[in-house]
């Protein structure tokens, strides 16, 4: 991947799609050679996505690339390896922000964090990483609760080409004020400079919130996990599954979970379809979904 | 997803709906073979204040669905503030943090395109006020797949701008006046 392409995708991740709403009309077996592909040649296997956003997602990129048809999207995939890239950035869905519902940073910053004070080592498993906005407020969190010594953060992602944002720490200017807006809900005694500051139309974060950071390619639906941890996050990524598969991946979370480990998925994101978690989870804070494995 | 779905009303508006929607929602009977989606753009990080006001709709049970919540009926859903909602074939809502659309999320446009996509047995969309052209594009695509439409008058509406973007579109089956709109949503229309 060329430095160039790390450059244009934050870009194309952030702007607004202005084109008109409409639906892709994707035959059925269409649909199905596209499953096929992806599992296939590229072996990723998308069949448990929800549907509704899978196709709003292949009808977004027909547009985009000027595709005629769900035919012609596969016969690029399949002819056209280097695509496969920029359609994965397309495909999967970004869209993340520092302290993304500052209330749920609230609760875990007073009703997590603690929890560790006295545990020596903190792993951290942030699954569905993104472009990182998120990484960096969990680890502003950690440092604000002197807890970041000890805390080793494994943020990880299906797409490479977003993985490759985070690790910059380097966002576009015009996300501060919302960002800035959030952190002072969050840490309402901390200054935002202190983590931040203006470099051209870049917003630059500390580096040093990335040291004890280190950015992987998972995949959720087939990879295992890799070690245990202190402490799972994984916001906004199972909306994207159908209940069987977010079944199976928050399984795998409590796996991958230490007794008395902690879980956070996204604010509207639930456990109602996974049995096990009923008997292994119990609720930290049920409204900002905060989780504690029993010990 | 069953054969006794429940006949699902999408309804959309921006500025100038909300209040004339929640007086309106006051006069209609509770039916448990019915549900409405209330889309309704709204700020971000305004959670609850929005559900606290449809609350206490006679009979009416008021959820802001989370991820994976199955689709019943004698709900008021309201659709989560900086979430798309969309509705599945199988039954149940999904939410998505895909880039707005129209500067929207949630956008009207969206879910109305989910229940053509989901092709629910039976459903209607409804455009109230608002400032911005979202809801159109998704009405008219309800229209064309059979289901029946409904805009508001716009000399009726607060703010004209969204109403009046779906009839440069299209002729809904219903133009009505906000005061009418539990009858009409009571009958549960299907175009022949």
């Amino acid at each position: 991947m060329s430095g160039g392409l790390i450059c244009e995708a934050p870009a194309c991740n952030f702007t607004p799609l202005m084109q008109e709403e409409v639906l892709p009309e994707i035959a059925e077996a269409d649909l199905e050679a596209f499953f096929q592909i992806m599992h296939s040649v590229y072996g990723y296997d998308f069949r448990e996505y929800a549907r509704a956003s899978v196709l709003r997602r292949l009808g977004t990129i027909f547009k985009k690339y000027g595709l005629p048809d769900m035919k012609a999207l596969n016969q690029r995939l399949l002819k056209q390896k280097e695509f496969f890239e920029t359609f994965l950035n397309e495909f999967r869905i970004g869209a993340t922000e520092l302290f993304r519902d500052p209330s749920a940073w609230v609760a875990l910053r007073k009703q997590v964090l603690p929890l560790f004070m006295t545990t020596t080592q903190i792993r951290v498993w942030h699954a569905g990483a993104s472009t990182g906005e998120e990484v960096l407020s969990l680890a502003i969190l950690l440092t604000e609760a002197g807890l970041y010594s000890r805390a080793q953060i494994y943020a990880t992602d299906i797409d490479p080409k977003t993985l490759a944002i985070a690790p910059r720490a380097r966002y576009p200017l015009r996300h501060k004020r919302l960002y800035m807006e959030n952190f002072q809900q969050v840490l309402p005694d901390v200054p935002f400079s202190k983590y931040a500051h203006e470099e051209g139309n870049e917003l630059v974060f500390d580096p040093r919130l990335l040291e004890n950071v280190r950015f992987l390619k998972h995949n959720l639906v087939s990879d295992e996990p890799f070690s245990r941890f202190e402490l799972i996050l994984c916001r906004n990524v199972l909306i994207y599954f159908t209940p069987e598969l977010q079944d199976r991946v928050i399984r795998k979370f409590i796996r991958a979970l230490v007794p008395g480990g902690v879980l956070m998925i996204g604010t509207k994101e639930s456990l109602f379809w996974c049995k096990e978690a009923e008997k292994t989870l119990v609720p930290i804070n049920n409204l900002e979904r905060l989780y504690r494995r029993q010990v | 997803m069953t054969p006794e779905a429940p006949y699902l009303w999408v309804i959309g508006g921006s500025a100038g709906s909300f209040t004339p929607l929640r007086e309106a929602l006051l006069k209609l009977p509770y039916d448990p073979d019915m549900s409405l989606v209330l889309c309704l753009h709204r700020l971000k990080n305004a959670r609850f204040q929005i559900t606290d006001a449809f609350l206490r709709i006679k009979g009416w049970k008021v959820s802001e669905p989370d991820d994976k919540t199955p689709i019943q009926g004698g709900y008021i859903y309201i659709a989560p503030a900086d979430y798309h909602l969309l509705i599945e074939r199988e039954g149940y809502f999904s939410l998505s943090v895909e880039e707005p659309v129209h500067f929207s999320r949630p956008s009207i446009d969206v879910t109305m395109l989910s229940v053509v996509q989901a092709v629910w047995p039976r459903a209607g969309g409804v455009l109230l006020s608002g400032a911005n052209k979202d809801g159109a594009q998704g009405l008219y695509q309800m229209y064309q797949a059979g289901y029946f439409t409904a805009v508001q008058d716009p000399a009726d509406a607060e703010v004209s701008h969204m109403p009046n973007s779906a009839l440069a579109l299209f002729e809904p089956h219903s133009i009505f006046l906000i005061a009418n709109l539990p009858d009409l949503l009571a009958r549960k229309p299907i175009p022949h």
